[in-house]
Formats: structure tokens, sequence, C-alpha cells
């Protein structure tokens, strides 16, 4: 059968620069080797020659591969699975790219694209290192490679390619019957998750990768240097491609969080999420290997420990990998990448593996030979604190790690353990005793000199920054209103002294740039980094520890038929239901639900929501602002499922955010209902489906005999109070007015029953009175909202120690 | 010994404090039946939404409050209660991760994790099952 529309080359010429990119990345890889083995100078040359070549040729191949895959997306060529799966014709132009890495095979793509680039930039710096380093960059791209493949060796499958088509994936599907399937039926993708669509979607995973990808760099340097016995060399080149990759990765990681942050709904930037953890642990090792790496090269100590963490952050950058996309992790994590299944996993432990027992069996060989200080280094030091704030980056990582693999051992042990109650305290209550530890180390270790330093010199430095952190520390203590009691004085406290040593890492660092480096930023790049870091850490134990709930659920609406649980205090019930133009307080402020205007393109609504705050009694004019928080409509297979986005308010010390947890959409029911009358008088009863109503006063008033009533000739109100089978009353006063001999009826309405009501007309003491129960009477939306104070410090941390990151590598490549 | 090797020792022995004081924090994952028998104990179970039975959430009423019934692959059945709104794609998961505990009959849920068929886009039958459906995708077009 011919099928129409189809566009079958640009596919086969993807598939094509797929193959050649493994090919290539193979010869790549043996000739380096051969190269970096051989003795003869012209012989290694030309080896050497023919690896460049090769290398070049696979990084052309992986451009090409990224390019057509682009196109495919771009051109909305359906008969393509990844194009079906991942896009849609009505996604706007920018979220292109976010389809691009929301599948597997982009994501790999996109690491193998970095470590092509990556690849090429050492190529042209390594000097005398590069066949050596290039052989095992090249040995990793030849993996990267494989991921891509999609070749069935016999009845194993390598990697999945990204230029498969549907009528391949598919060919039991009735619709591959009918030539014209592409017209008729795969007219548009499935389209993009929509919690990616969100610019940091679009720039946040390219980060990340150069990040992830970079790691390899500093691996490489370090299995070189074992392999060709050179152990003092190599730190110099590789010492800024590792301030580079923990700059990177940095910033990598912290837009995921800025991503989290904004777009889902954990109400947070970090929440503890494997996925996160896992992203992290790598940069932790690197920033380790980077201590190690200068403890090295300033007193020769050191050198075992940077062969450790360095190769270690890019086998967790691996492990990582492993952990997040082949669906070990499933069942505990939120961001739910499920993987090829048993190929990729297969797969990448078997990368896992050559990557470890390439370091492993090097090390083992030349431990002999390679150098010890047996020389302790002195309490007086730089050298001895870097190590030990190294020592608690690894320790640090561990835990993390080891947490964050609980599912993989229960998969290789058949356990079934799982963190319980609280999985973020679980983490934060060692890591607030890490942070105390490590602010305390980057405030002080600068003002020590490597080898040795006399007291004299510490503390001529270092007095007026203690000074300093420790008052202002105190004014937070005492004025800031840090109080998180959920886990008693002990924690508090240990954040109360870990904000005491973010607040000194950030003045002494300050101090340092002002005072010993005379404000010389080009040299600052350590200190700035450590500035940031303890900005960023400020932030995060003032923003966490301070946010607030500002949703309370207050309107206390007791739920029915159930015994009080133990433990509900420490959960404050975290949603509110606001019924349209009805001011609802919470907690300092009134919010309104003031309307929602839907974009058709999209399927998504926007909601108005008006917040007033309380603060009456200061005088001050009431501070009032508008959130916008939307929703995506999403089609399913039973109806409408809401997808929400948070809408935000941003002050410079705190962002008020909302998000919508549930909404009826008003076009959806219709309003069946009818009003049920009866004459009733005072005291009388009248049933419902939720309960009964009993009639009060009946108040009559005429314009002869009631002089406030002006605009009416004559009133009649009914008191009611309606009494709700869960308990709760409600009162009630629906009226009936004559004017000009013309009656008009004034509904009340009592929302959290569904119940209008009405008075038809009277006569006498009686009234008629008319009862509706209906679905359609109200709009309303139930919502979610923090504030979170001072998250702008956190934010500014991470650039400034990204800035700092970038100044030392550049310095770091000069000298 | 070198001070140094006094610092290890000491970051060590607190790392392993640290994961002792874990073993209080450890759980596990538990069927409806082993649930049931440890009342009180916070666990995380794996399970079915029963589509059979009513979810009930009236967020007017109370947005606090969701119940519904959940089945796990052994064929035991509770009714579980969230006290928080009701995940939007509750209706269209195939699987849950619940944690909490068992409170009586209910089970008191803290936390829900969905595992969803719009999730699992690299799911093949799932595709399958999407693309099969020439009317609900030729009508955007």
């Amino acid at each position: 059968m011919r099928y129409e529309g189809e566009h079958l080359l640009i596919g086969q010429i993807g598939h094509f620069f797929a193959l050649l990119s493994l090919v290539a990345s193979i010869t790549a890889t043996i000739a380096y080797y051969k190269s970096a083995q051989s003795i003869d100078v012209n012989r290694a040359l030309s080896w050497k020659k023919m690896g460049k070549i090769s290398f070049i040729i696979q990084a052309i191949s992986v451009i090409s591969i990224f390019v057509i895959l682009y196109l495919i997306i771009y051109n909305h060529y359906f008969e393509y699975k990844y194009a079906h799966q991942h896009s849609k014709r009505s996604l706007d132009v920018q979220y292109l790219l976010s389809c691009f890495w929301e599948g597997q095979e982009g994501s790999f793509m996109l690491w193998t694209f970095w470590q092509s680039m990556l690849g090429l930039a050492v190529m042209r710096t390594a000097k005398k290192w590069e066949a050596p380093v290039m052989t095992i960059i090249s040995l990793s791209q030849i993996f990267l490679a494989s991921f891509l493949l999609g070749i069935y060796f016999f009845d194993l499958k390598v990697g999945t390619s990204p230029f498969v088509l549907m009528r391949n994936e598919f060919p039991d599907a009735p619709i591959f019957k009918d030539p014209q399937y592409l017209y008729k039926y795969l007219t548009d993708g499935n389209g993009l998750n929509i919690l990616l669509q969100n610019y940091w979607m679009v720039i946040h995973p390219p980060v990340l990768f150069l990040g992830f990808a970079s790691s390899i760099v500093p691996f490489s340097f370090a299995v070189a240097s074992m392999w060709k016995k050179e152990h003092k060399d190599w730190i110099k080149q590789a010492l800024p491609w590792s301030l580079f990759c923990g700059g990177v990765l940095g910033l990598g990681i912290m837009m995921g969080a800025a991503w989290a942050y904004e777009s889902l709904t954990f109400g947070g930037y970090w929440a503890w999420d494997p996925v996160e953890n896992a992203s992290m642990v790598p940069w932790l090792l690197m920033v380790a290997g980077i201590h190690t790496m200068l403890i090295y090269k300033h007193t020769g100590h050191s050198l075992k420990a940077t062969y450790l963490f360095i190769p270690l952050s890019f086998l967790l950058v691996l492990y990582s990998t492993f952990l997040t996309r082949t669906g070990v992790l499933g069942d505990t994590s939120v961001h739910s990448f499920t993987g090829e299944g048993n190929s990729l996993y297969w797969h990448l432990l078997l990368m896992i593996t050559s990557f470890t027992l390439i370091p492993l069996i090097l090390y083992i060989r030349r431990r002999k030979g390679i150098p010890v200080v047996v020389k302790e280094e002195s309490m007086n030091s730089r050298e001895f604190w870097m190590f030990v704030g190294a020592l608690l980056f690894f320790i640090s990582a561990l835990y993390i790690i080891v947490l964050t693999s609980l599912p993989f051992f229960n998969k290789l042990f058949d356990t079934q353990w799982a963190i319980g109650k609280d999985v973020e305290y679980v983490y934060n209550r060692v890591m607030v005793l890490v942070v105390f530890v490590i602010g305390l180390l980057t405030a002080i270790t600068q003002y020590f000199k490597y080898k040795d330093t006399t007291r004299k010199y510490f503390w001529s430095g270092l007095l007026w920054p203690t000074v300093i952190s420790v008052v202002l520390s105190a004014l937070i203590t005492f004025f800031g209103n840090v109080d998180y009691e959920k886990y008693g004085a002990g924690f508090l406290a240990a954040i109360h002294i870990a904000i005491w040593a973010a607040v000194y890492s950030v003045i002494a660092n300050g101090g340092y740039i002002f005072k010993v480096l005379k404000g010389n930023l080009k040299a600052a790049g350590a200190s700035l980094a450590h500035l940031g870091f303890g900005l960023m850490l400020v932030g995060i134990l003032i923003s966490s520890s301070k946010k607030e709930l500002v949703s309370v659920n207050t309107t206390g609406i007791s739920i029915s038929g159930l015994k009080d649980v133990k433990g509900m205090d420490e959960n404050p019930l975290e949603n509110v239901t606001l019924i349209h133009n009805v001011p609802t307080r919470m907690k300092n402020y009134t919010v309104t639900y003031e309307g929602d205007s839907s974009i058709e393109k999209n399927d998504r609504v926007f909601f108005k929501i008006h917040f007033k705050s309380l603060d009456t009694a200061s005088g001050k004019k009431p501070e009032e602002f508008y959130v916008h928080p939307n929703a995506f409509l999403v089609k399913g297979d039973e109806g409408m499922n809401l997808s929400s986005n948070p809408g935000s308010k941003h002050y410079l010390s705190r962002d008020v955010f909302v998000y919508i947890t549930s909404w009826l959409n008003p076009d959806s029911i219709k309003d069946t209902a009818s009003f049920a009358n009866k004459w009733v008088g005072k005291g009388d009863t009248v049933f419902y489906s939720k309960g009964y109503i009993v009639v009060g006063n009946i108040i009559t008033a005429n314009k002869y005999d009631n002089k406030d009533l002006p605009v009416v000739d004559s009133a009649w109100l009914s008191n009611l109070v309606v009494y709700s089978n869960d308990g709760r009353s409600y009162t009630s006063q629906p009226g009936f007015f004559v004017k000009d001999n013309l009656p008009s009826v004034k509904l009340d309405t009592v929302y959290t029953q569904n119940l209008v009501l009405k008075i038809n007309s009277t006569k006498g003491d009686l009234i008629e009175l008319g009862i509706k129960e209906s679905d359609a009477v109200m709009r309303y939306i139930t919502l979610k909202a923090y504030q979170f104070p001072y998250i702008n410090v956190l934010w500014l941390g991470i650039v400034i120690m990204v800035i700092g990151f970038m100044v030392s590598m550049v310095r770091r490549f000069r000298v | 010994m070198k001070k140094i090797h006094i610092v290890i020792l000491i970051i060590v022995a607190g790392a392993i404090a640290g994961l002792l004081t874990l073993t209080g924090d450890l759980t596990t994952y538990d069927s409806i039946e082993s649930a049931k028998r440890k009342e009180g104990k916070y666990v995380h179970l794996i399970a079915k939404l029963d589509k059979s039975k009513p979810i009930q959430y009236d967020p007017v009423k109370d947005p606090n409050f969701l119940s519904f019934y959940a089945v796990d692959s052994l064929g035991s059945e509770t009714k579980v209660i969230y006290r928080n709104s009701k995940p939007t794609e509750l209706e269209h998961s195939d699987r849950i991760v619940l944690k909490g505990q068992m409170n009586g009959e209910v089970f008191e849920c803290k936390e829900i994790l969905l595992k969803c068929p719009s999730k699992y886009k690299d799911d093949p039958n799932q595709q399958l099952k999407n693309i099969s459906k020439p009317a609900a995708t030729s009508q955007k077009s």
C-alpha cells in the first residue's frame, strides 16, 4: 500500500546520521586510544588526526540528527511517532523546543549534543592531553549514540530511535489500513504535557544537560592522568572544566527549582523529590572535587580524594539518569518519567559498570605511583578546613543518594521499604546541620592561608565579619519572626544557628572581597561563589521556615459522620472554596473571586482573584492586588480535567501564590431545577433534600407606617433558619415587595446548601415560600494560596554563585 | 592518628547516627489487608481506584474532603479519606500510591501519588488506544 502525504526521506536521513554518529564515535575512540598508546610520535600524530576527523564527523552527525528532529516537530510530520507523541499544531513555537526534550530520545540527544560540543572544545584546548581525554569522551559518545539507535540485535533492542513511524510502531492499528490515514486520522499530535508549557521548561533542560554533560570532562582528565601516570599536570586543565560544570549544573538545577516553584503545584521550589535529589548529588560531588583539586594544586594533599570525587560525580550523573529514566523510582516520584523498560535498564547499567571499572581498575593498578604527602595538614591551614567541607559534601551526597535509592534497593533485595510520613523532614533535619557547618566553613576558610596561618592574620580579617554577622543574625532571630514550630524547639534552634552560619558566610566573603582582595572582582571568583552560596542558604532557610499557607480553611465547615482524627492541627486544611463575588477571609486578606475568562485556542481559563489586606489598624491604605491563576481544561475519557497553573503576585520581599484546585464550569451544568412552592406561616417547618427550614418572623412593612422604606410601597420579609443534616444552620431572608402595584421578588441564596429561597405572594400572616435546590446557583472555585517571603534572596544568591563559578573558571583558564 | 582522621571519624559517626535515626521514619509498602492489621501505622498502599463506587467530593460543602474506594491487586478494598482537594486526574488514574494509615474502617490518606495514562505517553498500549479513536482525533483538524 502507498500511503499519502508521508515524508519518509527526512527520517531516513535522520536514521543514517544516527548510525553514522555511532560508527564515527567508535572510530574516534579507537583512533584516539591508539594515539594515546603510541610511543612513536609520528604514529601518535596520525592516529590523533584520524581521531579528530572521526570526532568532528560524529559531531556533525549529532547536529544533523538534532536539526532533522526539530524539522519533523516544527513541520508537524505526525507520521513520526516522536512528533505525534510530543507535539501538537496549536502549540506556540517556543514550546516546540520543549517537545524536543519531553521524550526519552530527545533528552539523550540533548546530552550527546552537548557532549559533542564539549568534546570539540576539549579537542582544541587540551594539547598533550587530547588523545587520552578524547578517548574517554568518545567512548561515552558511543554509549550515548547507541541510546538513539533503535536496532535489534537478535531479540535485544538497543536504544530507541526518534525517527520511527507511527505505522511501524503500531502495525495493528486499524487506521493504517487507510492510505489516507495522515489526512483523516493523524491530523494532530498528542501535544505537550501542560506542566512543560512554561518558559522555564524551554531553558532548564538545555542548561541542566550542559551541566550533566560537562561532568565527563573532569572525569576524562582524571582517568587520563592515572592512565598516563602524570598526576600533577592535569589539574590545571581539569579545574576550569570542573568550575564550568559546577556553575552550569548548579544553575540548571536551580532553574528546575524555579520551574517547580512557578508551575508545579507542590507549593515550593524543592521537595526532595528523587528527580531533584538525583540531579543535586553529582553537583555536590563536583564541588567537593573542585575543593580537593585546589588543595592538591597548592599543597599536594588530597589527590586520592580527588580521584574519588571527580569520577564519582560523573558516575552519579549516569546513576541519576538510571534512576529517573528507567522507571525504577516509579511509585515515589511526582515527575513520572517512565522508561523504555528493560532494554534501557540494562543498557544504562552496562554504561555505569563500564565507567566504574575504568577508573577503578586504573586506580588499583596505579595506586603505588600516586603521590602522597606524608606531612600532616595543620589545623591552621586552609587545606584542612577545605577538606573537611569537601568531605561533608561527600557524606551529604551519600545520605541523599542512599535515601533516594530506596526504591532501587527494594527492587534489588525484594524488600518493601519507603520513607515514611514526612519525607522532607527526613532530609531537612540532617541538612540543617550540614548547612550550619558548611556556612561556618565557607565563612572562615578563606581567612586561612595554605599550609599555615598566624592567629593574628586570621583574626584581623575575620573579627569584624564575625561581629557583624552575630549582630545581624541576632536581629533576624529576635525580630525576624522565624518561628517554625512544626518540629519543636530543637529544630527551630537548629534553623536559627544555621541562619547565623549562612549570614556569617555572606558577610565574611563580602568582607574578604573588599578588605583582602581590595575589591578586585577578577580574583574574587571563589569569594563570590561562596557569598552567593551563603545568600542562597539564607534565602532557603528563611523562605522555607516562613512559608505561610494563606488559604487556611477557617470557614469551619465540619465533616459529617466522621470521628475527629488526631494530628489534624499540624496539617491544616489547605483549600478554600470561593463563591463568585463573595468576599472571603483568608489569613490577613479578604479574597474575592471576581470572574474568569477563557482562551479558546488552548482550552485555558484565566481566573481573576482580588486580594485586599485587612491591615486597617495601622491606618495605612489597605493593600489591594489581583492574582490571575489559570488552568488548562483537558478533555479526558470521563469529562473535563483541570490542570492548574499558579498565579502569583511578586513583591521584592515576598510572593503570593495562588492556584486553583477545583472549578465548576458553569457552562457544563444547566439549571433544570424548579421552585417548589408552599404556603407557610410563622413557626412552620419545610423539608428539603439536605435538611429543613424553619420559618421565623414575617416582617411586614409599608410606606405609611415605616418611613425608612423609600423605594417600595410595601414589603414582606421572612426570617428563615435553614438547618442542614450535617448539623449546621444558616439564616436567610427572602423578600417580597410591591411598588406601584407591581410585585417584585428578592431571592436569597444559601450557597453552601445550593438552596434558592423566595416569597411568591402573601396572604394575611401566610407567605408562599418558593424553594429551589439547584447545582447551578453558583460559580465557585477552590484554591490554595501560599505566601513565600524573601524568595528573591535565594534567586539572587544563585545568580551570584554562578557568576562566582564563571569568574573563577575564566581566571583558572588563564593562569 | 592524624587530626584529619579524627574529623573523618566524627563525620562518619554523625552520618551513621543520622541514618540510624532514620529507621524510625522508615515505613513499608503494604497491601490493604496488612495495612488493616497495622491500624494506626503509617504505610504506603499501592492500589487502584474502584470506579464502580462513588467518589465523593463537593468543594462547596468542604473543599478539603475527598472520599473514594481503593482496591489493591489482591482484591481487598477500603474506603479512603483524603483531607485535601481532589487530584484532578483521579478518575483517570491507572494506579495510585496512597500514603497514610488505617483509622477504623477507613484509610486516612495524607498524600496521593497518581499514575495516569496521560503521563505514560510512552506506554505503547495507551498509544494504540489513542490512535484507534479516529473520531476524537479527526474532529479537531
